[in-house]
């Protein structure tokens, strides 16, 4: 395990955790746990609306970490949990765009986000005590976890822009991958490049033209979380096995990945290994020293402290987007005339509303890294750096000379992170660096799709990037959890995190129930969840234990017999809306399903954590106090 | 022979904001090569080594021109060229 934090106490409701928040509490006590936080209980801290926790350093005031699963900002009182929250703020709405059925993940993906993220504030919280501020108590709630995995299809949603739009041919169809063989395997394909793509098609018969669509098509996913692929091409593969497409992608440059059981990820070695370590790799020295240099501007954690960030996509970007909203400085390398990723359409003010969502507080160099000059311009920034962020491809590091102990030669006090696809070790031999470590690749590996697949009776995972987002958030928490140790124990080095540690996170209860190895429940599944049409509006209804199920009895009991095999019936009568009110004054979780992202700035309870500009933009998820 | 050339946002400063100009030519390259006549600068942005740049989509109508002849793709009367930026994200 990594003993990066084995000085420092979190307490918390372990023992009895709320049935709504048990998903977060179940999460935050696995992380904790993997970086050898000695746990307590508490025997409070814990109602209907959040819950809190306690971390101690030895040298730190307490810092309270207030969880709520709405904005305290909001004064809202209703009483919300996983599936509430992921239809009240537009996931389940982007989950569904593939499949054309808006519904939940099948995941506690909110809850998991909500946890990483408050161990993250806390930490953060910590490591500002040591750098002179005063903060003892810092609070996030569900919904901000949730907008923050949505803000840049929220951009995306509401940029008042329609110049660029993809040739409108590609659009309104459902067809999407995982693809399946004639001996029923079924499988992820992935390329970055447009040419493998060609050539694996027309060996299989596939026309260029035809071709060309389904890679228009093929790019939707990251983007708009559609794959509108003509039917042709998954009809060519009903004719051909697993074994000959693999042999195909081979000569042809394309990769495949199956997607694999949880009941088949469970019992592999290595992923055990993965989970018991936790979803990150430290390799930390206790050469380096640290400077405790004053904070005079904005009063958050991490202001005053630099990072370099050379990082793509979303996975680092999101990263270095979340240590700016801690204050920190964060300064993004970009190769000379800017990431292109800049000119991704819809744009506003001349730059990409999904490249800006989570690149808008950072500052851009541009540097040629290849080069001579380069090199020598980034080891001057990681000089005078406190973290150095980048999200390569494998090997890509070593052949740059920027690994970490290139780094560290000029700065033993760096915190060095990678956000890898695959590998949490950044072993050049691992077999799968071999292939692209991409959001729907891992998904397929890990067992998030079959998982996904599993509850919403689909094929394979979502096209929503849940592990791209959640893996940003993972590698900026190993980052906070390196500072802070570098504060405490003097340590530098580095943080490794990936996709796969990301998605093993995300399943770290399937884990737990096969194992038993930590001590505490796996959260139990919630008794009822359902989406359901109503008279005006999708409504979403969990009722996560039987005594909030026994209050939706009493609600819509009419007197006769087989009322839940009516339900469907029985809510055509009124509102989304008007149900919602009516039970949520009973306790009983409900919210208006958002099927339009542009209708979340229109929801009081949300708007705290919304800034209306160009595009709706999602603001901090933390608080410090 | 005229085509309608469709311009991306981020390339407007190039176009004197123009979203849309008209350019001879009877292949995807010779549309280009005009339009760096008119619009200098505009040909780095969209053609890298002698192929379309990776970080641009060219259509011809709803057609990437990778999968048909690249910048050798033919041009006809009334077809519209539209430059896109990427779109991939992960």
């Amino acid at each position: 395990m990594n003993h990066s934090l084995q000085n420092c106490v979190i307490t918390g409701p372990w023992e009895n955790p709320a049935s709504n928040f048990s998903a977060a509490i179940f999460s935050l006590f696995y992380q904790t746990s993997t970086i050898g936080m000695k746990i307590k209980d508490a025997h409070d801290g814990i109602d209907e609306s959040g819950f809190s926790f306690v971390l101690e350093t030895p040298v730190t005031t307490p810092v309270v970490c207030e969880v709520t699963a709405w904005d305290q900002a909001s004064e809202s009182n209703n009483v919300a949990s996983e599936n509430i929250i992921q239809a009240a703020c537009g996931l389940m709405s982007v989950h569904g765009r593939a499949s054309g059925k808006i519904q939940s993940l099948g995941l506690n993906y909110v809850s998991t986000l909500t946890a990483a993220l408050a161990l993250q504030g806390a930490t953060a919280a910590a490591l500002g005590q040591l750098r002179g501020l005063p903060h003892a108590d810092v609070r996030i709630s569900m919904v901000s976890a949730a907008l923050l995995s949505v803000s840049q299809y929220l951009a995306d949603a509401t940029v008042n822009t329609t110049d660029e739009n993809l040739p409108a041919a590609a659009k309104n169809r459902i067809p999407a991958p995982p693809f399946i063989s004639s001996d029923d395997v079924v499988f992820e394909l992935e390329t970055l490049n447009a040419e493998p793509w060609l050539k694996f098609w027309t060996r299989l018969g596939i026309s260029a033209t035809l071709a060309g669509k389904g890679w228009t098509a093929f790019l939707l996913r990251y983007a708009k979380a559609i794959a509108p692929l003509p039917d042709e091409l998954f009809h060519a593969l009903t004719h051909v096995t697993y074994q000959d497409i693999a042999a195909l992608c081979s000569q042809t440059g394309l990769s495949i990945c199956p997607v694999q059981t949880m009941s088949d990820r469970v019992t592999d070695e290595q992923l055990k290994c993965e989970w018991l370590n936790g979803p990150w790799a430290f390799e930390l020295t206790t050469a380096a020293t640290a400077s405790f240099r004053n904070n005079n501007n904005h009063g958050l954690p991490l202001s005053g402290l630099t990072v370099i960030e050379s990082c793509r996509r979303i996975q680092g970007p999101l990263a270095g987007h979340l240590l700016a909203l801690l204050g920190a400085e964060v300064i993004r390398i970009e190769p000379p005339g800017g990431d292109p990723l800049r000119g991704m359409p819809p744009l506003s003010d001349g730059c990409s509303v999904r490249f800006d969502a989570l690149n808008r507080f950072k500052t851009i160099r541009e540097i040629d890294i290849k080069s001579a000059a380069g090199r020598a311009e980034v080891m001057e920034l990681a000089k005078n750096a406190d973290v150095f962020l980048h999200n390569w491809a494998p090997h890509k590091a070593a052949q740059l000379k920027l690994d970490a102990a290139d780094l560290a030669d000029v700065n033993p006090a760096l915190v060095y992170a990678y956000a890898a696809g695959w590998s949490n070790d950044g072993d050049s031999s691992f077999r799968l660096n071999a292939i692209p470590g991409t959001d729907f690749m891992v998904q397929a590996h890990s067992g998030v799709a079959h998982k996904i697949s599993q509850a919403c009776g689909i094929r394979g995972g979502t096209l929503f990037t849940v592990l791209d987002l959640l893996g940003g958030v993972v590698a900026a928490q190993g980052i906070t959890i390196a500072l802070l140790n570098r504060y405490l124990n003097h340590t530098g080095g580095k943080v490794t995190s990936s996709l796969l540690s990301a998605a093993t996170l995300l399943c770290s209860e399937d884990f737990q129930h096969q194992y038993h190895f930590f001590e505490t429940n796996v959260p139990a599944v919630s008794r009822f969840n359902n989406i359901y049409a109503t008279k005006q509006g999708m409504l979403a209804i969990e009722c996560c234990d039987e005594a909030a199920l026994q209050r939706l009895f009493q609600i819509i009991d009419d007197g006769q017999i087989d009322i839940m095999q009516r339900l469907d019936e029985i809510l055509l009568t009124n509102s989304a809306q008007e149900w919602v009110k009516l039970f949520q004054q009973a306790g009983i979780p409900a919210a208006v399903v958002i099927e339009d992202l542009a209708d979340l700035y229109d929801c009081p309870q949300l708007r705290p954590l919304l800034n209306r500009g160009s595009y709706t933009q999602v603001t901090s998820p933390w608080s410090f106090q | 022979m005229p085509i309608k050339v469709i311009i991306p946002t981020i390339l407007r400063p190039l176009t004197n904001q123009q979203k849309h100009i008209h350019i001879d030519g009877f292949k995807v390259s010779e549309v280009i090569d005009r339009m760096e006549q008119q619009y200098p600068g505009i040909k780095a942005k969209l053609v890298s080594e002698g192929n379309a740049h990776r970080f641009i989509n060219i259509y011809v109508n709803d057609n990437d021109i990778r999968f048909q002849e690249g910048l050798a793709t033919s041009l006809q009367e009334g077809d519209v060229m539209t430059i896109l930026p990427a779109v991939a994200g992960g």
